[in-house]
């Protein structure tokens, strides 16, 4: 669905939504946005900006009060509630609660979209174990979730997102409780999945996780954009390994 | 086995695990209320064969004034064939009915010494058809046969066969209200179970839809659930009466009622159709289920 979809097209196009909590709280206002296939966008801005709300709307957690999000082309207030089921199957999801399992293995829980999607258990098997190995979380494979620490379970909360190599993947604060070199880690899996074509909207108020990157920039503020940062805005190189340096656009 | 299936079951496996006390709880009553049902239409049917086995012996005695001369049986076999079908009829004379008393009293048969056969009635036996065998149309044939000339009483254990009559009637009520029993306990217990494992699955059940996960993914293994429940219930069911029907024969078989009345076992087709509506019964019950708790 999403991964055919058209690359002339937005992948993600929200025009002028509101989303308004009961009884009279504004978590976004009159937001427009379009994502490009294939992008790698960061949602910026401080606890409480919108971020969260802006995610959930993209993968029909939640409902606009006004305006109109779409996904891959369908409107997704008016869309089908079995074909929002398969277009989340392309859609990975790091919520900023996890939401795991506790009584469940990291095993367990990171099989669950492809097990969903009916995958071969081979096949699951093999994704896993690569992921759990990336995440530097191979030895946790059969401890029930609810045993690990919070930075274990942000590590397989990303580990479960990915697993089915989704063609969109929305981070809610994937690096909110991760170490410096883990969250190095996590961008390298979030920069392989970009390369491999998967559209990233990664939500994040850690400065140091957008800082001198390449990438497309917007910033919320009490639910409006405040900035709005094209790739040749950003003018530092990054430092360290796994990013090499990217080099400013003029 | 296909993947979806292999996934479904896989759930259904973990559903087992998760919630094994409630699921014991389920089994253990699909398995008891077939039993009592099966129990009940296990001595149901041996009773009505045993009521055939009897039927092949039913005979009516007309008994009369006179004997019937020879040249006059044929009118009367005709007029009672007439009324309905019927196997055989035999005249018997006194001297017959004489030598059959004797007959039957062997070695006490020196009481008739000083008795001749006059005291004996000639009689007609009238053998009916197995279609004449329903406790209302022997009454009505019988009736009809007390309207013979000559005729002054017909007997065909009119009492006893009104009492089996009841007894049989009162058997199939029981297993009637034991079949109601097994429909409503099955259904409201599978029910139950489907509605308890959804209950205690909603967080998990809230993932399986974030991760994009189908209504059939989420219902297929609570079908399955209910589906394997009666299958097994009902197989265990039957297992345990086979047991029970085993060990009565073993221990209260031997010379006496049992042996005579040629207590056999439920039929292959009644055991198969037991099986197979619980099964369904128990599969419809948690598609039920399924869709009310789950708003589908």
């Amino acid at each position: 669905m999403l991964r055919s979809f058209s690359d002339q097209l937005p992948l993600v196009d929200i025009v002028k939504a509101t989303k308004v909590y009961p009884p009279n709280i504004v978590a976004i206002q009159n937001i427009s946005l379009s994502v490009a296939k294939g992008e790698l966008l960061f949602l910026t801005g401080m606890s409480g900006a919108g971020k969260s709300t802006l995610l959930k709307l993209m993968c029909a957690i939640e409902q606009p009060t006004k305006g109109v999000v779409e996904v891959g082309g369908l409107d997704l207030a008016k869309t089908n509630p079995a074909v929002i089921q398969q277009l989340r199957q392309e859609i990975g999801v790091i919520y900023q609660d996890f939401k795991l399992l506790p009584k469940q293995t990291v095993f367990q829980n990171i099989a669950m979209p492809m097990e969903v999607a009916y995958r071969d258990q081979r096949e699951i098997n093999q994704r896993v174990d690569q992921l759990l190995k990336l995440l530097l979380i191979s030895h946790k494979r059969d401890i029930e979730t609810g045993k690990l620490s919070r930075g274990e379970q942000q590590r397989v909360a990303i580990a479960r997102a990915a697993a089915n190599s989704p063609a969109l993947l929305l981070a809610d604060e994937p690096t909110g409780n991760l170490d410096p070199e883990t969250s190095s880690l996590v961008m390298g899996l979030f920069e392989q999945l970009h390369r491999e074509g998967t559209t990233l909207i990664i939500a994040s108020h850690d400065e140091a996780l957008y800082r001198n990157t390449g990438y497309r920039r917007v910033e919320l503020e009490h639910g409006l954009f405040t900035n709005h940062s094209s790739p040749r805005q950003l003018t530092l190189p990054i430092s360290g390994s796994l990013y090499g340096s990217r080099a400013e656009t003029a | 086995m296909g993947l979806k299936s292999y996934f479904h079951l896989k759930q259904v496996g973990h559903n087992f695990r998760q919630n094994w006390p409630t699921q014991l709880m389920t089994l253990l009553t699909i398995t008891l209320s077939v039993l009592i049902f099966s129990f009940f239409l296990l001595i149901y049917l041996n009773v009505v064969n045993l009521g055939e086995q009897l039927g092949d012996e039913l005979r009516l005695v007309v008994y009369l004034d006179n004997e019937v001369a020879p040249a006059l049986q044929p009118l009367l076999r005709d007029k009672i064939t007439a009324y309905a079908k019927v196997d055989k009829v035999l005249f018997i004379s006194r001297a017959e009915a004489y030598s059959r008393l004797q007959k039957q009293l062997n070695k006490e048969k020196d009481l008739l010494a000083d008795l001749g056969p006059e005291f004996l009635p000639p009689s007609i036996e009238v053998y009916p058809e197995k279609s004449l065998h329903s406790f209302s149309r022997l009454k009505e044939f019988s009736d009809l046969l007390a309207t013979l000339p000559g005729a002054q009483k017909v007997q065909y254990g009119q009492e006893w066969l009104e009492r089996f009559g009841y007894f049989t009637e009162l058997l199939r009520v029981i297993v009637g209200l034991s079949g109601t029993l097994l429909i409503l306990a099955t259904g409201f217990m599978v029910s139950c179970t489907i509605r308890l494992t959804v209950v205690a699955k909603e967080s998990e059940l809230e993932i399986l839809r974030l991760v994009g996960a189908s209504n059939r993914y989420i219902q297929s293994p609570l079908f399955f659930e209910g589906t394997l429940q009666g299958l097994i219930g009902s197989a265990l069911g039957l297992i345990l009466l086979y047991t029970i029907f085993i060990w009565t024969k073993t221990h209260l078989g031997g010379p006496g009622l049992l042996n005579l009345l040629q207590f056999t076992f439920l039929p292959a087709t009644t055991t198969a159709l037991i099986i197979g509506g619980t099964t369904l019964l128990c599969a419809w019950g948690s598609l039920l289920s399924i869709r009310k708790q789950m708003r589908i």
